[in-house]
């Protein structure tokens, strides 16, 4: 393995780990509540859940079938608040590829080693996608052990093919903050602008579908390529995810050239 | 033989700000350059422009034969940043470890021996290092490959008296060894006991390029003699290179500039008792570029209209 990856998987060693019981606990404790829920019928089932406002089912997801395996899983865990951790993760990893050293002062020695510039930031972006793969792989584990364990009957490759959305969906914000922190050498910006992408194509993805003023604008939302194939009920998205994976990559051609140009430091 | 670093009208903004402006600067091959300025001179703004850290706004400039936009070349260049961070649960040993491999390895004995002489415990996590020992770790990967080319940005920050002497012994083996060095600092004492020549920089300007050796003949020395009797003022009036004469009884004191040759032999006349001969003061003349270069700055204020 490369140098700069390894010692950057071994910096980040503790967040990951963090990271990692930190999802799985949130996995744990909702799950655990599926057999409640789905056993009370009248108080989570459809007909219950329509006395909420449309806008807001639609922000959850849409809310039906919440009784079911497939549909509570999909709406606890792989609606919003799965992604949302992924995101954060993986944003949070993304600026401690270049936009936390520069701020501390760390990059200085790294960027005067006999190393390309380029290949630090891709050096850097691989290590991060290893370290979101770690994360992914750990609680896609976990997620499918509790589906099992609490009788949801969710097939694998259905929690698999939702758990590798949520994987790409946040290597496409790791790459977003890595591509504005090599741009600007600073961390407030880049979470400044993966929480305004993240929030804002959420809102718009989910919204956007029955509220035509904002319709047009579901294509550029991230979540779109996520949440329309409906992983976890038909399975592999094919050209959504590839769709995720290409924005990912012409981010880190972005964060490469950007990096390549600037001073840094300064 | 090529130079080590030639730079043509080297400049650099920050935005409107200027961090140095039309660098013409040589080092040659097996000297130790030394680099001085006071704060916000443009030292660093030049080193980090050797290294490629940051651009140049425009001019030229080449390493070691070499564009720096060339990473290979920071292969052959050890680099110690005027601001040094370390941080973390990673030791040191651990970090230079990673350096060294980056560097296409370095034989753990050389770091281990390296950290003996500077007394520098590499076991500690670098984030509880104090700002001497950081320094210390610093010195320690700038040196550990045997760079052909050592650039240190005022290395003794932060070091006790003795680790110092250490740094400057260090410093004279790479010179020693034929290998090149450029340090600065904001001082010239701290360069003057190894640096072949002293570039001086103010204001984002290179204002002399100095041999150190000419620098300390142009030392003003202050000399005392004590004679066994009272001598004559006038036997010693307007001797070549002195200055400030003070005759009273059988004392004389006085500085010179230059050689104290004339007044060698005008003493040699009478029975000295005793001599005292202060260390030339380099810093005193450094400083008079500077005061110089403040007087015309001055003038020119001046004239501006209000
Ligand atoms: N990142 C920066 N942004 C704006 N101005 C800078 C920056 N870095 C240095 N400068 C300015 O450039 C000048 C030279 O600074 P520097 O090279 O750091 O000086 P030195 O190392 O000699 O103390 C100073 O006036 C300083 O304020
Ligand atoms: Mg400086």
């Amino acid at each position: 393995m490369p140098a700069l990856v390894s010692k950057s998987l071994r910096d980040h060693r503790r967040s990951l780990v963090r990271w990692t019981i930190g999802i799985g606990a949130f996995f744990a404790l909702y799950l655990s509540f599926y057999p409640n829920i789905s056993q009370n019928q009248d108080l989570y089932g459809d007909a219950a859940l329509e006395k909420f406002p449309e806008a807001m089912r639609d922000l959850m997801g849409g809310l039906t079938g919440f009784t079911t395996g497939t549909g509570y899983l999909h709406g606890v865990v792989y609606q919003l608040f799965g992604p949302m951790l992924f995101v954060v993760c993986a944003a949070v990893l993304g600026n401690q590829a270049i936009a936390r050293p520069e701020e501390s002062g760390t990059l200085e020695l790294t960027v005067t080693l006999p190393i390309d510039r380029r290949r630090l930031v891709f050096e850097r972006f691989a290590a991060l996608a290893l370290g979101l793969l770690g994360v992914a792989a750990a609680t896609f584990l976990l997620a499918w052990g509790l589906s099992v364990a609490t009788d949801m009957g969710v097939a694998f490759d259905r929690i698999l093919a939702a758990h590798t959305g949520v994987f790409l969906l946040g290597l496409l914000f790791g790459a977003l903050s890595l591509a504005v922190g090599a741009a600007a050498g600073r961390r407030g910006p880049a979470m400044a602008v993966v929480g305004v992408v993240a929030v804002g194509g959420y809102i718009v993805e989910t919204m956007g579908k029955n509220v035509d003023a904002v319709s047009w604008l579901r294509w550029v939302s991230p979540f779109h390529y996520y949440l329309d194939g409906k992983p976890l009920y038909q399975g592999f998205p094919g050209g959504d995810y590839l769709v995720l994976a290409g924005a990912a990559a012409v981010l880190l051609v972005v964060a490469i050239l950007a990096f390549d140009r600037r001073d840094i430091g300064v | 033989m090529t130079a080590v670093v030639e730079t043509e009208g080297l400049t650099k903004f920050y935005g409107r700000r200027r961090g140095l402006e039309d660098l013409d600067l040589e080092i040659r091959p097996g000297e130790v350059f030394g680099y001085l300025g006071p704060n916000g001179a443009g030292k660093t703004t030049t080193i980090r422009l050797l290294l490629d850290v940051i651009r140049p706004t425009r001019g030229r400039m080449s390493v070691l034969g070499t564009d720096p936009r060339d990473p290979r070349v920071r292969g052959r260049i050890g680099y110690l940043p005027g601001e040094l961070a370390l941080e973390g649960r990673e030791r040191a040993s651990e970090y230079l470890a990673f350096l060294a491999g980056v560097r296409g390895g370095v034989s753990r004995d050389r770091i281990t021996a390296l950290a003996e002489r500077l007394e520098a415990d590499l076991s500690v996590p670098m984030g509880r290092l104090s700002k001497g020992n950081k320094q210390k770790v610093g010195l320690i990967q700038a040196f550990m490959h045997e760079p052909e080319f050592l650039i240190l940005d005022e290395p003794t920050g932060g070091l006790d008296p003795l680790v110092q002497q250490e740094f400057l012994a260090m410093v004279r083996e790479v010179r020693a060894a034929g290998r090149t060095v450029l340090m600065s600092s904001h001082v010239l004492a701290e360069v003057e006991d190894v640096a072949d020549r002293v570039g001086i920089v103010r204001q984002g300007r290179l204002v002399a390029v100095e041999d150190v050796a000419a620098l300390r003949e142009k030392a003003v020395r202050r000399v005392e003699f004590h004679f066994d009797a009272p001598v004559p003022r006038e036997e010693f009036e307007g001797l070549p290179g002195v200055r400030d004469l003070r005759v009273e009884g059988a004392n004389l004191s006085c500085t010179i500039d230059g050689r104290p040759d004339a007044l060698i032999k005008a003493a040699a006349r009478f029975t000295v008792v005793h001599l005292v001969s202060a260390e030339p003061d380099l810093e005193e003349i450094f400083l008079t570029y500077y005061s110089e270069e403040e007087a015309h700055h001055a003038r020119a204020g001046v004239q501006e209209p209000a």
